[in-house]
């Protein structure tokens, strides 16, 4: 045994080395957690929530969210000017405005950062916001074709492959910079033209996507130093020669690596640098010397944690090592919220999301298996809505006593805009409208038939069973549909992906959904009901919907504009009823208010990490 | 059987060795074929949000998802270090790509950071539960039926039928916030790492007790420990010398795998603890449909778990020369 024993203690030993050069670094001033980790750094590439919250710490865009007021501030941008017919935005940029490696921002980053987002070879998920800038839509087709056309061809060499590649990129470069309203007037001055008006355009504006990039870091040339020419007057470097960019010989395309965005690399003009980014365990922020307000700045340092089980997230804010929490998706966060409301606790805040939970209806004539759809007739669908008591679902169900909705937008999310309401709580009116539809009780068995005495079909209500939420929310659908319509619901249960999958083949009869709004304008909701769109998954279609929202965009008096809107909304809500509205969504945070200051309660969850401060000593103090 | 072409043990390290790649060839396909039937795409968004179609197919034929056969064979490059030859070395020898859902990382970068978590955590764990296991076993074994027998037999049951999330969240509360003595969770210095291993080694730290018992309590009945104990020999030496070296033998070949599963993470006790390792890939991969991330970490898996029953039949034979190796 003691010839072994020296064998057998080397491990722990090891052990013990591997993790004292783990060093876990010093606490920051603020720190938060999140259950995913950062997907990308890369702003053109972001399209979750928690992306954009750490990328408008890095970035700033022309202009910024000003989360209390609900409304903009200056970014990068000093000020801005429309011209009457709303078709053209002048940005005159801010004269201080510098990256974190000192240099000046200028209208030529915003040019090519623009052109990164609108560029097929990004890929960029948000990109289709921004297709109404003039221009933009042919660019990115003829990009297209091109990159077609070279697949389908064949080459005599290797290096004539490459070379048509490489010239058809600087055909896209020569296109974009003659045809795309995007124009630099001049080092401070960047202009916009778009297509057709585009109301909301502020808030694409300062949505994260559109903050600017610094090319030469993006793009890894040789060797910037401070002194040279600005990289828009230098020569660009030959392909060779950059490291995170290439053009694929195969495909044609704009290859780019985001190794840039790493610690140590990457260039931002925001109020934070990445000072680290360790995959799934935490990021880093150090506030940005070189920020144009780098000394309002309270929180020096910020970290962001991934804790991706939710109880072991709050256990950690219980514990003290986390300042705030979002997204709380504990089971016990009911009991949390009733010991907020009694006075027990102080830390738990629930804040009304950009979003709506909502049961859709599958709209087609037919159902996947080819069975005539009953969803199809609009009196069907008014009846179920019309039976869906939402009061009881948030009380007793949910139990998180959400806003209810009626309608799709959200109540008050949108200033100046009234969502109207749509159908409520009507038994009565509900049975009405089934009867109408020809299905009612003829036997006194408690179920519906139609005259010739076939009982109305089974009806499959698809939901995820990632949370138990869904489930639950099912379950009491179903009995009061059941109980109030006299019509047999069959639950079914699907991991998301299935679900997804369903909804895309129209293999559903009734499926939950949420949408979340992305920018401040109603139709980032009502889109959701235009023919052919996207995210139409119900494929409702109405004429009449489609013409009217087309109207709508075009419509110049914003207040008017709106009216329309609410119109169309309340058309949707009453008499259509592609989707039934159940609830607004809520957010649960948690962090101590006495302590932390400068969140803020904004729908789209825009936080001003800059303004957030922390006090070690907690205003009028806590027992124990 | 033995001299016929070299050492036997030889014989079977080289044997295994060339099996090896054969192995992992069939499990890339079987792994390939079914990341790829999962429904839905990698490139997909928070609740199902699409956008519009150029951007879709933009998307997907950036990373080669249009095309399944031609994904596979360049994947397939890239981790044989075929393209490392063929490009005269330039890039990583071996090639898992980028991650299809984690797009500033390469799957390289993110087995590297997070596997030594995982191995540092799973050998602390596979440590601690032969230290329990063994002195449960061996003191349930010498006075079986005594209370301490049954305590130990009792702690066995709690450890192996509870799940690590149920023990991860009791040793938290209990341990961490109510007496804050080590952190809730994440990773960086020991006392991380206290809470987690002790959640980790529970259930083979259980199984591993039984089979010390069992083992013990046959040994003690044997004929050679009851000569040991004729000739005078000190209990102590009985049974450690005598009955625990044989007793020990179904511990080791238990030991393999047992460490393969340890060090390649648990999804629970990593999601319980924040501890960044990649256990929790072999759910979450799957549920983003992150193809070259599923490969990688069931390729770095399964070498694993062959080379570590390798190491086990290579100690099996050095502690008993008697077994035959083929």
């Amino acid at each position: 045994m003691s010839r072994q024993l020296p064998l057998i203690l080397l491990l722990p030993v090891l052990l013990l080395v591997v993790v004292w050069f783990d060093d876990p670094g010093p606490r920051s001033d603020f720190t938060w957690s999140t259950t995913s980790d950062v997907f990308t750094l890369d702003p053109q590439r972001m399209s979750y929530l928690e992306d954009m919250r750490v990328g408008s710490a890095l970035y700033e865009g022309l202009v910024r969210f000003d989360p209390q007021r609900n409304g903009f501030d200056p970014g990068a941008a000093r000020s801005w000017t429309t011209s009457d017919d709303g078709l053209t935005w002048t940005f005159h940029l801010r004269e201080d405005g510098r990256w974190s490696n000192g240099r000046p921002v200028t209208a030529h980053d915003f040019a090519w950062s623009w052109m990164r987002l609108l560029t097929p070879d990004t890929a960029a998920s948000y990109s289709g916001l921004f297709l109404p800038i003039d221009g933009a839509r042919k660019t990115w087709a003829a990009r297209n074709e091109d990159l077609e056309r070279f697949a389908a061809t064949e080459f005599e060499s290797r290096m004539q492959r490459t070379e048509e590649a490489r010239r058809l990129w600087r055909r896209h470069e020569e296109r974009f910079k003659s045809d795309v309203g995007i124009e630099v007037v001049d080092d401070s001055t960047f202009r916009v033209r778009l297509e057709h008006p585009v109301p909301w355009l502020l808030d694409l504006v300062a949505f994260t996507p559109a903050a600017p990039v610094y090319r030469p870091a993006v793009e890894g040339w040789p060797d910037d130093a401070g002194d040279g020419p600005p990289w828009f007057e230098a020569e660009v470097p030959d392909w060779n020669d950059r490291t995170f960019v290439r053009i694929d010989d195969d495909s044609g395309r704009l290859f780019q690596d985001h190794r840039w965005a790493r610690a140590g690399r990457l260039i931002g003009n925001g109020p934070y640098t990445l000072a680290a980014w360790r995959y799934k365990r935490d990021l880093r922020l150090e506030a940005s010397p070189t920020w144009r307000d780098a000394d309002s700045i309270a929180c020096r340092t910020i970290t962001k944690l991934t804790i991706e089980d939710p109880n072991t997230a709050v256990l950690a804010f219980e514990s003290g090592a986390v300042d705030w929490l979002n997204g709380i998706n504990v089971d016990y966060r009911v009991d949390m919220i009733r010991q907020q409301e009694s006075g027990d606790r102080n830390d738990i805040h629930v804040v009304p999301a950009f979003a709506t939970d909502f049961f859709s209806f599958n709209c087609r004539p037919a159902l996947a298996g080819g069975a005539d759809n009953p969803f199809a007739d609009a009196a069907i669908r008014r009846a179920f809505a019309l039976a869906v008591d939402r009061e009881t679902i948030v009380r007793h169900v949910t139990r998180l006593n959400e806003p209810v909705a009626t309608a799709l937008v959200p109540v008050g999310s949108i200033p100046g805009y009234e969502p109207p309401a749509g159908l409520g709580y009507d038994v009565e009116r509900a049975r009405d409208e089934l009867a109408s539809a020809g299905w009612s009780d003829r036997d006194g068995d408690g179920l519906v038939e139609d005259p010739a005495g076939d009982l109305f079909p089974v009806t499959t209500l698809l939901y995820t069973t990632n949370t138990p939420r869904f489930k639950r929310m099912a379950i009491a659908l179903r009995e009061q549909w059941e109980s109030a319509l006299g019509v047999r619901i069959e639950l079914v249960g699907k991991e998301s992906k299935f679900y997804r999958n369903d909804l895309r083949e129209g293999d559903f009869m009734i499926a939950r959904g949420t949408w979340y709004g992305d920018f401040g304008d109603p139709t980032t909701f009502l889109d959701l009901c235009r023919t052919g769109d996207g995210n139409n998954t119900r494929m409702f279609s109405d004429p009449g919907i489609d013409a009217d929202l087309d109207a709508a965009a075009l419509e110049r008096d914003p207040d008017r504009r709106f009216e329309l809107l609410e119109d169309i909304e309340r058309r949707l809500f009453t008499r259509h009823l592609p989707m039934i509205p159940i609830c607004q969504v809520v957010d649960v945070h948690m962090y101590d208010p006495t302590r932390v200051t400068g969140l803020s309660d904004h729908p789209r969850q825009v936080q001003r990490l800059w303004n957030v401060d922390v006090r070690d000593d907690p205003i009028g103090g806590s027992e124990p | 059987m033995s001299g016929r072409s070299g050492h036997p043990l030889l014989r079977l390290v080289g044997w295994r060795l060339l099996q090896l790649p054969l192995i992992l060839l069939v499990i890339y396909t079987i792994t390939f074929v079914l990341a790829w039937l999962i429904p839905g795409n990698p490139l997909e968004q928070p609740e199902g949000r699409r956008p519009p179609e150029e951007i879709v197919q933009a998307m997907e034929a950036r990373y080669d998802l249009d095309d399944p056969m031609g994904f596979y064979v360049d994947y397939l490059g890239g981790i044989t270090g075929y393209d490392w030859i063929a490009s005269g070395g330039q890039g990583s020898v071996i090639d898992f790509g980028p991650s299809l859902r984690h797009e500033n990382w390469t799957v390289n970068e993110i087995l590297s950071s997070q596997l030594p978590v995982s191995i540092v955590l799973g050998l602390s764990a596979i440590m601690l539960a032969c230290v329990i296991g063994l002195l449960a076993g061996i003191l349930g074994a010498l006075r079986p039926g005594s209370w301490i027998d049954v305590l130990t037999l009792l702690i066995a049951l709690v450890g192996i039928s509870l799940p690590a999330f149920v023990t991860g969240t009791f040793l938290l509360v209990v341990f961490a916030v109510s007496m804050g003595l080590f952190p809730v969770g994440g990773w960086g210095d020991a006392s991380h790492i206290v809470l987690p291993a002790v959640a980790l080694s529970l259930p083979f730290a259980a199984y591993i007790a039984r089979l010390v018992r069992t083992g013990m309590l046959e040994e003690l009945r044997s004929d050679h420990v009851r000569t040991a104990r004729a000739k005078g020999l000190p209990e102590r030496v009985v049974v450690f010398k005598h009955a625990l070296k044989n007793a020990f033998l179904p511990v080791l070949s238990y030991l393999g795998p047992a460490t393969a599963a340890a060090m390649t993470g648990s999804f629970v006790v990593e999601k319980v603890f924040a501890v960044p390792g990649i256990g929790t890939h072999f759910v979450d991969a799957v549920l983003g449909k992150d193809i070259t991330l599923i490969t990688g970490v069931v390729l770095v898996y399964s070498t694993l778990l062959v080379l570590l029953n390798l190491v086990v039949d290579v100690l099996y034979h050095w502690a008993d020369p008697r077994i035959q190796m083929g």
